[in-house]
């Protein structure tokens, strides 16, 4: 219990610092929205007035890159990878070492406080006029809206784990750019952010298919706009279930062997 | 048993060697070369409870790879490091929660956020009781002047403040034993004076043992009885600093200004210690020859502007050790 209120207190921590960078969150936010007008302009060009495409309407289309957008605006509010990148360049990832917790929970719990306050301050008020102005496709049942809610749970632990592993392979590069370039390559491309997997050519869907970044974006999204039901949310889940576990055993084994050469190399 | 106990510790770090060129950058990727580097070799102390050791040795000595060993966040390449029963690398957060810990380089406080809540963090991390908190802050921000800058971000503290917030953050959970490793670097002398005094007490009110690395001779002459000398990882003296003093007590520094051109400036009876254009450092030992007479034969041979006598200072003495040997000394002297 007592170790659980510690780790909250760095989600507090964390919260109180996002409050401090308020101007950052504001910044943030309109660089969301462009993205989220941009994405809107292009479909509705795809789409030339048709009214569905693939067996996939307008309205849910929008939907999808709505409630896509507001995830990652919820994912981007923490920086778990460009902050464990300046601790190992500093050195001062030392002194996390010379504490009585586990690091990678501590910032799992940090994270959570940046994303309460972009959550509460900026993603819930601005999406709830952006869902009631465009009226897009949204869950209709409150099964949907939980299934939808356990499955961003799910893909948020998944790209937790992803990203602070990418962080951690700062301890064996001299040039970390190329990390932070393919770790947000691939997290736009084949998560599903901006184009649904249903809309990929075949071969590069069955790449994306056998990647974890899918569980992160495209199957909440799915469920959200009512394109994943019936017994394909169960499978769905399950290879989120599988991917997060598999993502955090390999967090797991590159932390270990990272902290085996910070205490054998000196960092 | 002492408190700590270090046995013949060695610490080789290795060395990735850049290779020249892209072919070289290629090659690197399949086969790399290393070179290695003993940071620490054969090192061996015992450190009692309430003790106060000054840790000292120029840039590079091993002081630092050193303290990590002590506090576990690096592991010994051989030896033996005990530190209240516990081996640091094996039980860490065991180890980390009966030390405190500073690097006068790094901060354990968000940069980001007033320095009181990093306190509350710790709070929380170390779990300490409310009311010996409280305590503790308010005997720390007595003595450090705490409460000017609590609520000011850290990023915004001048070294001094930031130091002084660090100091007390590390101390915050009563640990036994404290690390400081160049608790005093940067600071300007006011705030070294009150770094120093604030060390000073927490070792003789609250018996907390200290080991502080230095190259700050200052520090070492205002706070330990005990200095451990390292040099190039080893340890050259080890033992009470009024002990040096006196091998060196028959020594006197005579400087002196000369007028005109001087070429190979050399006295019998003393010996050019340091020498800055017409300016002289001489060292002498005061029964073999006198003042008076060494003036006398500079005096035969140059002309002399200026003059001061002077005690040796320890930073010359320690110089003279890392030269010649504590050993060399002893027996030319003693
Ligand atoms: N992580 C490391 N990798 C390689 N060499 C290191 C590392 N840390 C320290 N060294 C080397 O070990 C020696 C001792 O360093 P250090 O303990 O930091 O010295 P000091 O603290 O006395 O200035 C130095 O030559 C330094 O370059
Ligand atoms: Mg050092």
């Amino acid at each position: 219990m007592g170790t659980f209120k510690m780790y909250l207190e760095f989600s507090r921590k964390s919260f109180q610092r996002a409050a401090a960078y308020r101007f950052d969150v504001w910044t943030r936010i309109v660089g969301n929205v462009l993205f989220l007008f941009m994405w809107g302009f292009i479909w509705y060009g795809l789409y030339h007035g048709k009214s569905s495409v693939e067996g996939v309407s307008f309205q849910a289309m929008l939907g999808y890159i709505l409630v896509s957008q507001a995830l990652q605006g919820i994912h981007g509010a923490g920086t778990p990878l460009w902050e464990i990148q300046e601790r190992v360049r500093t050195g001062d990832i030392a002194m996390e070492m010379l504490r009585p917790y586990d690091y990678t929970t501590r910032m799992l719990f940090s994270d959570f406080g940046g994303i309460a306050f972009y959550f509460i301050t900026a993603i819930v008020p601005l999406y709830t006029v952006l869902f009631l102005v465009l009226n897009p496709v949204v869950p209709t049942s409150l099964v949907q809206l939980g299934l939808f809610v356990v499955s961003v749970i799910l893909g948020y632990f998944i790209r937790y784990c992803i990203e602070l592993t990418f962080g951690l392979f700062t301890f064996w590069l001299v040039e970390t750019g190329g990390v932070e370039d393919i770790f947000y390559f691939s997290i736009s491309l084949f998560s599903g952010s901006v184009i649904p997997l249903w809309f990929f050519p075949g071969w590069l869907e069955q790449v994306a298919r056998y990647l974890p970044f899918q569980a992160i974006f495209f199957i909440p999204n799915s469920i959200f706009v009512g394109q994943l039901t019936g017994p394909a949310i169960w499978y769905a889940f399950m290879n989120q279930v599988i991917w997060l576990l598999v993502c955090y055993l390999i967090l797991r084994l590159v932390w270990n062997r990272a902290s085996m050469k910070i205490v054998i190399q000196g960092g | 048993m002492s408190l700590i106990e270090v046995n013949h510790l060695y610490k080789e770090f290795k060395i990735a060697r850049r290779q020249e060129g892209l072919g070289g950058a290629l090659r690197s990727l399949f086969h790399r070369e290393y070179s290695t580097r003993m940071a620490v070799q054969d090192i061996s102390f015992a450190v009692g409870r309430g003790e106060m050791v000054g840790y000292i040795g120029p840039n590079g000595a091993g002081k630092s790879t050193t303290i990590k060993m002590l506090t576990g966040i690096l592991v010994p390449t051989s030896g033996e490091v005990r530190v209240n029963g516990l081996v640091p690398f094996q039980e860490r957060q065991k180890n980390a929660r009966q030390i405190g810990v500073v690097f006068g380089q790094r901060t354990q406080l968000w940069w980001d956020l007033p320095a009181i809540e990093s306190f509350e963090l710790l709070k929380q991390v170390f779990q300490i009781p409310d009311a010996r908190y409280r305590q503790n802050m308010a005997t720390f921000s007595d003595i450090l002047g705490l409460e000017e800058f609590l609520d000011t971000p850290v990023r915004q503290l001048s070294l001094g403040q930031r130091m002084r917030a660090d100091i007390a953050a590390s101390l915050l959970h009563d640990p036994v034993i404290l690390f400081l490793d160049e608790p005093t670097i940067g600071l300007d002398v006011l705030a070294k004076e009150r770094m120093r005094k604030f060390i000073r007490e927490i070792n003789r009110e609250r018996g907390v043992t200290v080991i502080l690395t230095t190259h700050d001779m200052n520090d070492i002459e205002k706070l330990c009885r005990r200095m451990i000398l390292i040099d190039n990882g080893r340890v050259m003296y080890d033992g009470e600093l009024a002990r040096i003093k006196e091998m060196f007590g028959k020594e006197r520094v005579l400087i002196v200004d000369l007028e005109g051109e001087v070429n190979g400036f050399s006295i019998a009876g003393a010996e050019v210690i340091k020498q800055e254009g017409n300016r002289k450092w001489l060292r002498f030992n005061r029964e073999a020859v006198t003042a008076s007479q060494l003036i006398n034969h500079i005096s035969e041979h140059y002309e002399i502007r200026d003059l001061t006598i002077k005690d040796p200072e320890i930073e010359v003495m320690i110089r003279h050790i890392y030269e010649k040997g504590i050993g060399s000394y002893e027996g030319a002297c003693l």
